[in-house]
């Protein structure tokens, strides 16, 4: 008997037990769309960090009513800051004018304003902070001392918090992954459990004329492994249209852009396709070691 | 070709064979009976190592069935036929589908098996039925499909289990016939039946169990 033929007989039980098959792919693919909800979640949230970790950015925020001088003493303080990069400065108009084109449709709520709220600001860049050991909190102490400076900000503090957040995350990520991977292995064990239970007639009539276990197990097999790997191909299929259904490419919160996301990327989509096939695979094969047992 | 010594086999407490020695020549046309219960099914079903003696020793053509392995006893088995009174065919096979398997499982090429297939339907009058499925044909044609399965392999031995229980008389005599041919070409037929009428005139040999034992 040659793998082909095994092939054959599993396509052609497919075929024979449509509805018992397509009740195990609904049930693997229920389970797919949730594993992969999840890794695609993660997958953003990782990204996120990472961009935010690649470069650090600085706002030095102005009194009002700084006098022209004392502005001019802290530009050539931050032009000549070991390390960074001038980026500019920002009047009070331009961060207001800033703020509505991002609000977008949502900027009528800053009209009813009767006096512009926003500070002005020098903005500066630090490029690869770690490999120059720099520490953005000692510069912001230092740059908090100069006259006419109202308040630092730098988004490693934003990072540093994200960071704990993304340790949670990973940890609550391995356990829950972990904990999915097991419900889902469990979950398709018994549907094709099940499944098999409904042909026990067919296994015991095999086994009558004479055929040996790996005869009747290998087709049950490639069918384990078929509707794994069919079901996770419509589990990417169904969380891609909801990706794209939703045109979930940028997340925003009150309206200000958080960030872009992104579908799984090819990687990842191997690994899902892998799984499922492995975990039709183990699934017919746990299934199939204890309905022979209970045959025996 | 079989041969048992001094076996016995129990459930739980009920014995149901104590201490049966038996033999069967090669070519014998040999009729189990007895009463429900008597343990006609589980003599068939030791000899056919389905189960496991208690007891005792079981030798088919000369290989012991306590000693046999898994996969030996899946190789012994394509060479004896069994057959059973509510038929255990496919329902979702063919007619064909369901007699080829038997060839199938032996590893046969698909060109032998169609050949053996076709031949075997036409000698148990079922060869316009070969597209049929088992639930569009009458007791006795399933029957016949039944015994089709189990002669495809030219076995040494048909064991057939109460095989005309579900049948009228008229199509017991035609399955009778049909095993009686099978006889006269060299396989040993041994058939457990309770039915008065099928030992009545018949100069086969007769095998009487009474609560497990021989009478």
């Amino acid at each position: 008997m040659t793998w082909a033929r095994y092939f054959k007989y599993a396509l052609t039980n497919i075929s024979t037990n449509r509805m018992i098959h397509a009740i195990s792919m609904g049930t693997i693919t229920i389970s797919m769309v949730l594993f992969g909800a999840f890794v695609l979640f993660f997958v953003n949230v990782s990204n996120l960090v990472m961009e935010w970790g690649h470069s650090s950015s600085m706002s030095v925020y102005l009194k009002d009513g700084i006098k022209q001088d004392a502005k001019q003493r802290i530009e050539s303080a931050l032009i000549n800051l070991p390390g960074a990069e001038f980026k500019g400065f920002i009047s009070k108009e331009q961060a207001l004018s800033d703020l509505m084109e991002t609000l977008g449709p949502q900027s009528g709520i800053l009209t009813g304003l009767t006096r512009n709220p926003l500070p002005s600001s020098f903005e500066i860049a630090f490029r690869d902070v770690q490999r120059l050991q720099l520490d953005p909190k000692k510069i912001k102490e230092e740059l908090e001392k100069l006259e006419g400076v109202d308040e630092v900000q730098y988004s490693e503090q934003w990072l540093e918090r994200f960071e704990a957040v993304i340790y949670v995350i990973k940890l609550v990520g391995l356990i829950v992954g972990s904990l999915l991977s097991v419900a889902v292995l469990f979950i398709i064990t018994n549907t094709i459990k099940l499944a098999i239970y409904s042909r026990r007639d067919e296994i015991e009539i095999y086994k009558l004329v004479g055929a040996t276990d790996w005869f009747v197990k290998a087709p049950f097999l490639i069918e384990g492994a078929l509707q794994g790997i069919i079901g996770a191909v419509l589990a990417l299929l169904i969380l891609f249209g909801m990706y794209w259904l939703f045109s979930l490419k940028t997340i925003r919160v009150s309206g200000l852009p958080l960030m872009d996301i992104v579908f799984l990327p090819n990687g990842h989509i191997m690994f899902i396709l892998c799984l499922g096939l492995v975990l039709g695979l183990m699934g017919s094969f746990v299934a199939l070691g204890r309905f022979f047992r209970f045959f025996d | 070709m079989i041969q048992l010594f001094r076996v016995s086999k129990t459930f739980g407490a009920n014995a149901a064979l104590k201490d049966i020695s038996l033999r069967i020549r090669k070519g014998e046309f040999v009729f189990v009976t007895g009463a429900s219960g008597a343990g006609k099914t589980t003599l068939l079903r030791l000899m056919f190592g389905a189960e496991q003696p208690t007891e005792g020793q079981i030798l088919i053509n000369g290989i012991n069935l306590n000693r046999i392995s898994r996969v030996n006893l899946d190789l012994l088995r394509r060479g004896i036929g069994f057959v059973f009174q509510d038929f255990k065919l496919l329902n979702k096979k063919s007619v064909f589908d369901n007699v080829a398997l038997a060839s199938v499982v032996c590893g046969e090429r698909f060109a032998i098996t169609k050949k053996k297939t076709h031949q075997i339907l036409r000698a148990v009058g079922l060869a316009n039925k070969e597209q049929a499925f088992p639930l569009q044909l009458s007791g006795g044609e399933q029957q016949r499909v039944a015994i089709a399965r189990a002669m495809i392999n030219n076995p040494l031995i048909l064991l057939a289990d109460e095989p005309t229980g579900n049948l009228d008389p008229d199509v017991t005599r035609d399955i009778m016939l049909l095993f009686r041919t099978i006889n006269l070409r060299g396989t040993t037929v041994l058939i457990a039946t309770h039915s008065r009428e099928l030992l009545e005139n018949t100069d086969q040999r007769i095998v009487v169990l009474s609560k497990g034992m021989l009478q």
